[in-house]
């Protein structure tokens, strides 16, 4: 997930971003199954183009801050990591600047798992989901809220080009404690 | 040479509407992949060979119900199938692929009964789990029929033996190799072939005439008739395609010295079938069926080439009158094909001569509804020429009853070996199908099917660096061929090879786009790169272009699971049981997908299913004594992975599952001492560890699950693993505060 460009995180804040998109294999995106809505948006700027995969189109919010994103799942699901394009150098003062990341189970009980402060990024950007602990390796929610605070240069509305979200891939075999790593295992674990 | 073949036919058939040039206008749309037209035209007839046409058309077009009453109407149910062997195959396809099991069965037995030769009727018989030892089916008394039938070929008038001089000596030697190997598809040089040409005798009843060159039916493999030389011997007219896939159809249009009437070639495809059928030449003229060119032949012949091609001479004879059939058409054939030279310039006697054979050709074709091969020996002759000890007259040179015997054992000698491997590995017992196999000579071993045969044995028996060395040797000697590419596809998916998987599923979409096996190929890339949407895409469309190809269904229904959509994987697995009751993956699939939604009866059932079809497997066993152990029948599923670990020594994984088994019941000593087993076998396999870790902490040996922990964390698990042994281990520690 680290980025090539530089990264540097120094208590919260993020800086640059990578024009590639790069996540580890057992990470598998989520967001499919998630029903997105946003808190507004200027007409032919809304919520599914930040689900489109083209980095031309944007979500432009119009209304006041926060501006939010909602994701919301049919059932609890474990998240690793939200990964953002955004680029100061197309959207200047429309670039969001603080970000705060919300979970609950819906929007009655939201409650801040992360901030998170981007300083010019120019590409993806990883928000890692994890704690410190090896036990919050993931957050297991029915519901996200991405909550954008400021813009840089103190714009009022923001653009936000893609959103993508990531969860751990289920183990293929149910019933299994552990997955398996060798080939030998995973060979014979299954009839295709 | 289809187009003009179709125009002729129809003008033909304006001309001169009788049913029999229907049917050969028929048999010309349908070679030209038009069942619909086909369909149209034959829709309500009622003589045996139209109907049989009829059926055809409309197992193309895929309206099963109708070819059903075509093939044998409900109203009277003592009524013959129409084309004998052919078409009882036929109708057996249509009951197995309405669910009619036991009347698919019976009816592939007949086929057999009829025509021993019959192979893919074997085939469907094995699929279906039903075969008879094939020691049974390709024994000595398939021998003896088919030594009957040659018989009843063979008496070529005696008359007639002026047409040896015509004959192409080298055809009638290729023929009589050919009697021994029927089955090998050879072009004879230059001969044309024919294919089957639908047997259209009972048109010939009906019109009087014709003897049919071929038998007809769209079953490959016939003996062809053999020249019989006698008169008969319909021509091939020239394309003969053999072929009778729509993929594969090749037109052979070297015959025919450029008359444009060819046509008429009726061989009907049948859809898949192989065919097998050589080039019988058909020296002699023949007949076939080319209305239009006969007539036209005839008139030109009667002009001036009363040499070479003789029927000209035998057709001068006969009125253009499209009912006599009769049709020398040797210029129709190629070349090679002579057709007996009666007597040039001897109409009359040509004309007795044709009485005669038209006489015999009646008899002959009253009498032969039924066999299939070789329809054309007047049976009238026969009886003149005496039974056993008969003497064949091929292509003038005599053959003698005790040679066909002899030829008709070897074939089946090679057929009883095939047969047995191939019902062998659809019971799923391998390893005895693979000793099968080894009995076959070298040549026939180092083909494409046999190989590819022996590759799906090993990918059954869990073997899968052997099953990819006979794929790819199977490949390499027959690239034109994807039958079993689908299971290659999938060992390399086994094997993680996902450049040579790549490089196999380019080749073959190149090869040929519209085989489901390539793009069965083609989706296991996809998957194997964990990019299931596409990969269930590519599955979409191999089960597009084949509805009934049972294993693009499961690998449709896997995609479906992996992308967790399971009631669309519930509805692939069961549309491929639909297609194949037997597709044991597809029981299995089910029961996975019960097994993750915790019904853990169903999926004990559908577990078990797979078990009972494919009783050696390893894998499925451990899955099964996973859903008893879920069942809390713990004690029969300790019993069921011990047999799995038995049927499979190189199985880790019903060891790993008993041990989970014994932890469960909190037998952790016999848990720890078989994972201890199990770590030397595997030792870099991280889940093992972490199990030890688990069941030492559950006996609070600490130090011994810390260090396990360590190993099994060193050994890079997934994310959700670290995640789980980390806090087991920050667990740990708790209690030593």
């Amino acid at each position: 997930m680290a980025t090539e460009s530089s990264e540097s995180e120094e208590e919260g804040k993020i800086t640059g971003g990578n024009q590639h998109l790069i996540v580890e294999d057992d990470l598998r995106e989520m967001g499919k199954k998630a029903a997105w809505s946003v808190s507004s948006c200027k007409t032919g700027n809304g919520v599914s183009s930040v689900r489109d995969d083209n980095l031309e189109t944007y979500w432009q919010s119009d209304g006041a801050q926060p501006h939010l994103v909602n994701i919301q799942f049919q059932k609890k699901v474990k998240l690793q990591l939200v990964v953002l394009f955004v680029d100061f150098k197309l959207d200047e003062s429309y670039t969001p600047s603080k970000i705060s990341i919300r979970a609950g189970d819906g929007f009655h009980n939201l409650k801040e798992i992360k901030t998170v402060e981007l300083v010019k990024p120019t590409g993806w950007v990883y928000l890692s989901l994890s704690g410190n602990d090896p036990r919050e390796t993931f957050v297991n929610t029915f519901m996200l809220q991405i909550a954008v605070l400021s813009n840089h240069l103190n714009g009022r509305d923001t653009h936000v080009r893609q959103i993508k979200v990531y969860g751990p891939r289920p183990n293929s075999i149910p019933h299994q404690p552990f997955q398996f790593t060798s080939r030998e295992f995973i060979t014979y674990s299954i009839v295709r | 040479m289809f187009k003009s073949a179709i125009f002729l036919c129809e003008r033909l058939f304006a001309e001169f509407p009788s049913e029999v040039n229907l049917q050969l206008l028929a048999a010309c749309y349908l070679q030209n992949n038009q069942a619909y037209s086909a369909y149209h035209i034959l829709k309500g007839t009622q003589t045996a060979q139209s109907r049989y046409l009829f059926a055809i058309s409309c197992f193309q077009m895929d309206l099963l119900s109708e070819a059903e009453t075509a093939l044998c109407n409900a109203n009277e149910p003592g009524g013959e199938i129409p084309n004998g062997a052919a078409g009882h195959y036929l109708l057996g396809l249509i009951y197995r692929y309405t669910d009619r099991k036991k009347s698919a069965i019976h009816h592939f037995r007949l086929a057999l009964s009829i025509d021993p030769l019959l192979w893919a009727a074997y085939e469907e018989l094995s699929v279906l789990g039903a075969a008879e030892e094939a020691t049974a089916v390709f024994g000595e008394a398939a021998a003896l029929c088919i030594q009957k039938q040659y018989l009843h070929q063979g008496a070529a008038t005696p008359d007639l033996q002026i047409s040896s001089e015509d004959y192409n000596l080298v055809s009638l030697r290729n023929f009589s190799s050919e009697d021994a190997c029927p089955r090998q598809v050879k072009h004879t040089q230059g001969n044309s072939y024919r294919d089957i040409p639908g047997n259209y005798h009972g048109a010939a009843v009906s019109s009087g005439a014709a003897s049919q060159p071929q038998n007809g039916g769209p079953s490959p493999f016939y003996n062809t008739p053999s020249p019989m030389a006698s008169h008969l011997s319909g021509v091939a007219p020239p394309p003969l395609c053999r072929n009778v896939q729509p993929n594969g159809s090749t037109l052979n249009t070297e015959n025919t010295d450029g008359s444009p009437r060819s046509v008429v070639n009726t061989t009907i495809q049948a859809p898949r079938r192989k065919f097998v059928d050589e080039g019988k030449l058909r020296k002699i003229s023949g007949r076939l069926f080319s209305d239009s060119g006969p007539r036209r032949s005839t008139r030109l012949s009667g002009d001036s080439r009363a040499n070479t091609n003789a029927n000209a001479s035998v057709v001068a004879g006969n009125g253009t009158n499209n009912s006599s059939k009769y049709h020398g058409s040797s210029k129709l054939s190629s070349v090679a094909l002579r057709t007996v030279t009666l007597r040039k310039g001897q109409p009359r006697a040509n004309e007795n001569i044709e009485e005669g054979l038209r006489n015999e050709a009646f008899d002959d074709a009253r009498a032969n509804m039924a066999p299939v091969t070789s329809s054309s020996v007047p049976s009238g002759d026969v009886r003149s020429l005496g039974q056993d000890g008969a003497t064949v007259l091929v292509g003038g040179v005599a053959i003698s009853g005790s040679k066909i015997i002899i030829g008709a054992s070897e074939v089946l000698g090679l057929l009883r070996i095939l047969g047995e491997g191939f019902r062998l590995s659809c019971l799923y017992r391998c390893q005895d199908a693979l000793d099968a196999y080894l009995r076959l000579p070298h040549k026939h071993y180092n083909t494409g099917w046999v190989m590819s045969q022996i590759g799906k044995a090993h990918f059954e028996l869990v073997d899968y660096l052997e099953a990819k060395q006979a794929f790819s040797l199977a490949h390499r000697v027959s690239p034109y061929s994807l039958e079993g590419m689908d299971v290659y596809s999938t060992v390399l998916y086994h094997l993680k090879e996902d450049t040579k998987l790549s490089y196999l599923a380019q080749e073959l979409i190149s090869t040929d786009r519209l085989a489901p096996q390539s793009w069965c190929a083609m989706g296991n890339c996809y998957s194997l790169q964990k990019d299931h949407e596409t990969a269930l895409k590519n599955f979409q469309r191999a089960v597009q272009l084949n509805p009934r190809f049972a294993y693009a269904h499961t690998l449709c229904g896997h995609e479906y699971v992996a992308l967790e959509d399971f009631e669309n994987g519930i509805k692939s697995y069961q549309n491929a049981l639909r297609i194949d009751y037997r597709h044991y993956n597809a029981w299995y699939g089910l029961g996975m997908i019960y097994l993750r939604q915790e019904k853990f009866e169903f999926s004990e059932h559908h577990f078990g299913m797979a078990f009972q079809i494919n009783s050696r497997s390893s894998v499925i066993m451990s899955f099964l004594g996973t859903a008893l152990h879920a069942l809390k029948k713990s004690e029969d599923a300790i019993k069921m992975m011990d047999r799995a670990i038995l049927a499979d020594k190189k199985n880790p994984l019903p060891m790993y599952q008993k041990a989970n088994i014994l932890m469960g019941l909190e037998k952790f000593d016999d848990a720890l001492e078989v994972l201890e087993e199990l770590k030397e076998y595997a030792p870099r396999e991280s889940s093992v560890h972490a199990l030890m870790g688990k069941i030492y902490k559950r006996c609070n040996m600490h130090e011994k699950a810390m260090l396990h922990f360590g190993i099994a964390l060193d050994l890079k698990p997934s994310a959700i693993d670290v995640a789980t042994i980390k806090a087991a281990i920050e667990k740990l520690h708790v209690p030593d505060e």
